[in-house]
């Protein structure tokens, strides 16, 4: 068998929406002030007193008028994700250059268009009938996203979608990688996306973690998530010009459907997965991008996971202080941010994090710092114990 | 270009057809009778936690379970569902309607569409890398495709589980069907003394000539509308020994090409 090795392939193009803006400026200028995004919550119709990860401009963005079936909150962050920082002209560039049916997409995704879904049961006669309408295919589909930016755009390749709770579009990354290594597609569109929408509201704070601030990812009062939105997109393509995904580990903690062990054994097997495909040494790790849910139990078994592997001096860093936890969509938004941060020279640190935790025993960069890096791993993880490590280097 | 992979052993639960061999048995022309109010029950979870699961994961892992044994611990586990968890997420948002909303912990924890993945690797200690993939009614396409990729690339035994069930009213009416249906592979990158057939499989332009998806199998299956009846033609080549290639679509103009041959 003949295949592509990871470091044959670059990401060429990214962009990113989340609560602190759009495209590479926006999420570079939030990293270096530690500017949050997150504003107490005022998306209709939930009423929970938390903070959330809203974006800006989502209702009143343009959408494409022949998809307009598509058309809703989470196809709206992916459009806008598109137009970000010409991400769609790099889509024309390799369509143009290998022919439709040799580009591929994988979109990572919790809850795809539910949030019109929601609006539609509640608006509709007590055990009524969905308006006529409302199709499935185009809203609530886990695919449904994936499928409007596959029509959009004129792809002819493999198109699917991985839904894996918050490690989704992080697996993305991995197959789309897998999509070139087999020589399948000369191109593939990776990324994620998840809109705010009762139903995430509502079901963490069922589970009792959200918490009533700002989240505070690896503060020793940090007491729950804050929900995000947004959407991220990602080029890879064959060639060895710029970025590049080395390594990629993956995991099932096979214990519980929302609780790591606390040794995070399993985040432990998908970080070491994630430095043999790299062949990389611990050592060699510049900077970890935390999972960094800032939930009491998450922090403990992630950063217990990381000591484990990573020498614990290496600074480590959880972004979701800035643009909340964007659940299925955290993956591949933070995965852009990573390549930010690289290609700026920037070490983020941890917004929302005042006083670190005595329990946690690796260093965690509270502040952000210039420094060159390397080669930095991405956490993600995801209900149902779900794990995934990439790690991002630069050439 | 081909790849080779090799199965080890073939699963299938729908109502009445509770193994692989109750469908060969059906395929061969024994009548089966759905029985009043089937419900999937699976061997490997525990009974009491098992009635607080959806009937969409209880349906797969009793898929699943059938193939575990031809699988070590280690092996890798896609899970292909166009739906998930209807049930759950129809549970939820009738709870978003009321004027007091409360939903129940552990119906958000299971609404996810990995919920029958993360079940069932608890269930049996799986602790390999485990999917979830949708893709409407390329469903089964997309997760043969990626059960493929992760055994060639990673060169790892992978189960292959293609599951759905019907969802409750008013979802139902915008994407109706009654059956359910479950079918499973436990897929392999060597041949071994398990191994009952190889797959050749090709991704690439549609070959409109091979076009047959709706190949000469249990009728009410196939015509049932479930979008895991796509995986039907291959367990009914896998069981005939059947070389005829089989197109499965992964988009309008692309798609697998599988032919089965001798292990």
């Amino acid at each position: 068998m003949s295949s592509f090795a990871l470091s044959d392939i670059t990401i060429s193009a990214r962009a990113a929406v989340s609560a602190v803006g759009s495209g590479k400026d926006a999420h570079i200028r939030a990293m270096e002030t530690l500017t949050t995004g997150l504003r107490p919550c005022d998306f209709d119709p939930v009423n929970l007193n938390c903070f959330i990860g809203r974006v800006e401009g989502v209702e009143a963005t343009a959408f494409p008028a022949a998809q307009a079936a598509f058309d809703n909150r989470a196809t709206r962050l992916m459009a806008m994700a598109l137009a970000a920082d010409g991400f769609d002209d790099h889509i024309a560039r390799v369509m143009s250059a290998h022919g439709p049916a040799r580009i591929g997409l994988v979109l990572g995704t919790s809850t795809s268009g539910v949030e019109f879904l929601e609006t539609c049961y509640r608006r509709r006669p007590a055990d009524g009938p969905l308006e006529d309408s409302y199709s499935i295919r185009h809203h609530n589909d886990h695919h449904a996203v994936t499928a409007f930016l596959a029509e959009h755009l004129g792809l002819e390749g493999p198109a699917f979608t991985i839904s894996t709770a918050c490690s989704s579009s992080a697996k993305a990354m991995v197959d789309a990688a897998q999509l070139i290594q087999l020589g399948i597609c000369d191109a593939v569109i990776a990324g994620g996306v998840d809109s705010l929408c009762m139903t995430s509201l509502y079901g963490f704070e069922s589970l009792e973690l959200v918490s009533r601030n700002p989240c505070r990812p690896m503060d020793a009062a940090r007491d729950g998530l804050s929900i995000g939105e947004g959407a991220a997109l990602m080029l890879l393509e064959k060639g060895a010009g710029g970025p590049y995904m080395s390594g990629y580990g993956e995991s099932s903690d096979a214990i519980n459907m929302s609780t790591p062990p606390p040794d995070g054994a399993g985040a432990v097997a998908a970080l070491t997965s994630a430095l043999t495909r790299a062949n990389l040494t611990p050592a060699d790790i510049s900077f970890t991008k935390l999972h960094g849910t800032a939930t009491p139990i998450n922090d403990l078994a992630e950063t217990a996971a990381l000591g484990a592997v990573i020498p614990k001096e290496t600074p480590a860093a959880s972004l979701k202080g800035l643009i909340g936890h964007t659940l299925g969509a955290a993956g591949a938004i933070e995965t852009v941010m990573a390549l930010d941060a690289i290609e700026a020279g920037l070490r983020p640190g941890t917004a929302g994090l005042s006083d670190i935790d005595g329990q946690i025993d690796v260093t965690i960069q509270q502040s952000s710092q210039p420094a060159e890096m390397k080669h930095v791993l991405c956490n993600a993880f995801g209900f149902g114990g779900s794990n995934c490590a990439l790690i991002l280097s630069a050439r | 270009m081909s790849q080779k992979l090799y199965v080890n052993a073939a699963g299938f639960t729908a109502p009445g057809i509770d193994t692989i061999e109750t469908l060969h048995a059906h395929l061969d022309g024994t009548q089966i009778e759905q029985p009043e109010g089937w419900k999937p029950q699976p061997q490997s979870l525990p009974p009491r936690a098992a009635r607080r699961l959806s009937a969409a994961i209880r349906l797969a892992v009793q898929a699943a379970e059938q193939i575990t044994p031809a699988l070590p611990p280690e092996a890798a586990w896609v899970f292909a569902s166009s739906i998930g968890e209807g049930d759950t997420l129809n549970d939820i948002l009738a709870a978003l309607c009321r004027e007091d909303i409360m939903i129940q912990p552990v119906k958000f924890q299971n609404a996810v569409h990995n919920a029958a993945q993360g079940q069932f690797s608890i269930a049996v200690k799986a602790e390999g890398p485990g999917t979830s993939i949708a893709g409407y009614d390329m469903t089964v396409a997309a997760g043969l495709l990626k059960a493929m990729m992760q055994i060639v690339l990673e060169q790892v035994p992978t189960g292959f589980v293609a599951f759905d069930a019907p969802m409750p009213s008013p979802l139902h009416e915008k994407r109706p069907f009654d059956v359910p249906m479950a079918a499973a592979l436990a897929l392999s990158p060597a041949s071994s003394d398990q191994t009952i057939a190889a797959l050749d499989i090709t991704c690439g332009p549609v070959n409109e000539a091979l076009t047959d998806p709706d190949a000469p199998v249990a009728g009410w299956l196939m015509s049932s509308n479930n979008p895991a009846r796509y995986a039907l033609p291959l367990l009914t080549r896998l069981y005939r020994k059947d070389p005829t290639p089989l197109t499965l679509h992964l988009s309008p103009s692309t798609a697998l090409t599988i032919q089965v041959a001798d292990a």
